[in-house]
């Protein structure tokens, strides 16, 4: 098996060194990537779509079909994990003493040591704090909706290791769990209707001047729905492959 | 800066995809598929960022005090999405690696083939 990895690895870095070699150099103002859209997205952005961070724009208004998919994967890939049996539930059959007896040792929960304890406890207020910071200045920064949600997310799963997965879990409310975990989707599905309304266009924003402040609104609504939707999904993904309960 | 005539950072990340790529073929243990895996999208992710780069560029976030030339945010964007689709995979991945787990009390491929 070594030498067949060995022998692939060798071939497939032959193939993507040739493959680099006929690239344009890295950096130039004048390769492919800098010449096309890319420059007018660069010249036209913030006059278009009234957003400073012109990632923000390519993600939210020029490409928003890709984001809407790509937080229809996320949840996907939460209802596929939540929708397998529990793997911890039913214990593994055990294939002889030994091997029962050292699953059973790893299962006792571990003492969480006072030091992480106390880290986590002082910094996951500051952590909330920078992922709404984040999130509030993600329009003249580098942030948004997705940097927050992984924020958020990893401040719930250090928590959850903290604490338990129980505490944890009275982050989310649970009347509003089923709610919060698709608030990405569902979310992006009616402001891309309130965008065909509009504009006649699914996904449309209004692009002329007078509509500036319902733009810039629409665009609010989708980054913290991305920034609540994200992170309940992370933590609950997390949780939903954690030690049993 | 180049490495006879190839750019170094696009061969950092031919390197990395095929430290990911051995991982994920020669490793017997499924966690550690998944973690090749996961190197090897760090290495494509690098890659597309990279090559948005320009010389001297900023970040494409137009403020008072910032000036052309920008770097292009159409990989970031693109690199963005890439991030959510792997973290998909991974959790899907790895809830999958649990039930296997749960089922035969082995993560091995090579003693799952062993399996009756």
């Amino acid at each position: 098996m070594r030498v067949f990895a060995l022998a692939l690895v060798l071939v497939v870095a032959a193939t993507m060194v040739i493959g680099i070699a006929g690239l344009p150099p890295h950096g130039d103002p004048d390769g492919p990537v800098h010449t096309h859209v890319g420059a007018r997205y660069l010249e036209q952005g913030v006059a278009e779509t009234g957003l400073r961070n012109l990632v923000t724009a390519v993600l939210l208004v020029y490409r928003g079909f890709d984001t809407f998919l790509e937080v229809v994967v996320i949840f996907t890939a939460l209802v596929a994990v939540l929708a397998l049996p529990s793997a911890t539930r039913q214990p593994p059959p055990s294939r002889d003493e030994s091997a029962a007896a050292s699953r059973r040792d790893t299962d006792d929960a571990v003492p969480v040591s006072p030091v992480v304890f106390l880290v986590v406890r002082l910094l996951a207020p500051f952590i909330a704090v920078f992922a709404l910071a984040s999130l509030y200045r993600g329009h003249v920064t580098p942030g948004g909706g997705f940097q927050s949600a992984a924020i958020i997310g990893a401040m719930m799963i250090a928590l959850g290791l903290v604490f338990g997965r129980e505490h944890a879990a009275r982050l989310v409310p649970h009347g509003a769990k089923a709610w919060l975990q698709a608030l990405g989707p569902l979310v992006f599905a009616v402001v891309a209707l309130v965008g065909w309304r509009l504009t006649g266009a699914f996904l449309g924003f209004p692009a002329d001047e007078a509509a500036h402040a319902l733009r810039e609104a629409l665009v609010v609504i989708l980054e913290v729905a991305i920034a609540v939707g994200g992170a309940v999904i992370l933590a609950q993904l997390f949780m939903a492959l954690d030690a049993p309960s | 800066m180049t490495l006879v005539g190839l750019d170094l950072d696009y061969v950092a990340c031919v390197v990395l995809f095929c430290v990911g790529l051995y991982m994920l073929v020669a490793k017997s243990n499924l966690i550690k598929k998944v973690l090749g895996l996961n190197v090897m999208e760090t290495a494509v992710f690098a890659f597309i960022v990279t090559s948005g780069m320009i010389d001297g560029g900023q970040e494409p976030i137009v403020v008072a005090g910032s000036a052309p030339p920008y770097t292009s945010p159409i990989p970031h964007a693109m690199v963005l999405t890439g991030i959510v689709v792997a973290v998909s995979v991974t959790a899907v991945a790895l809830a999958l690696i649990a039930q296997i787990h749960a089922h035969y009390g082995t993560i091995e491929v090579d003693e799952l083939k062993e399996l009756p």
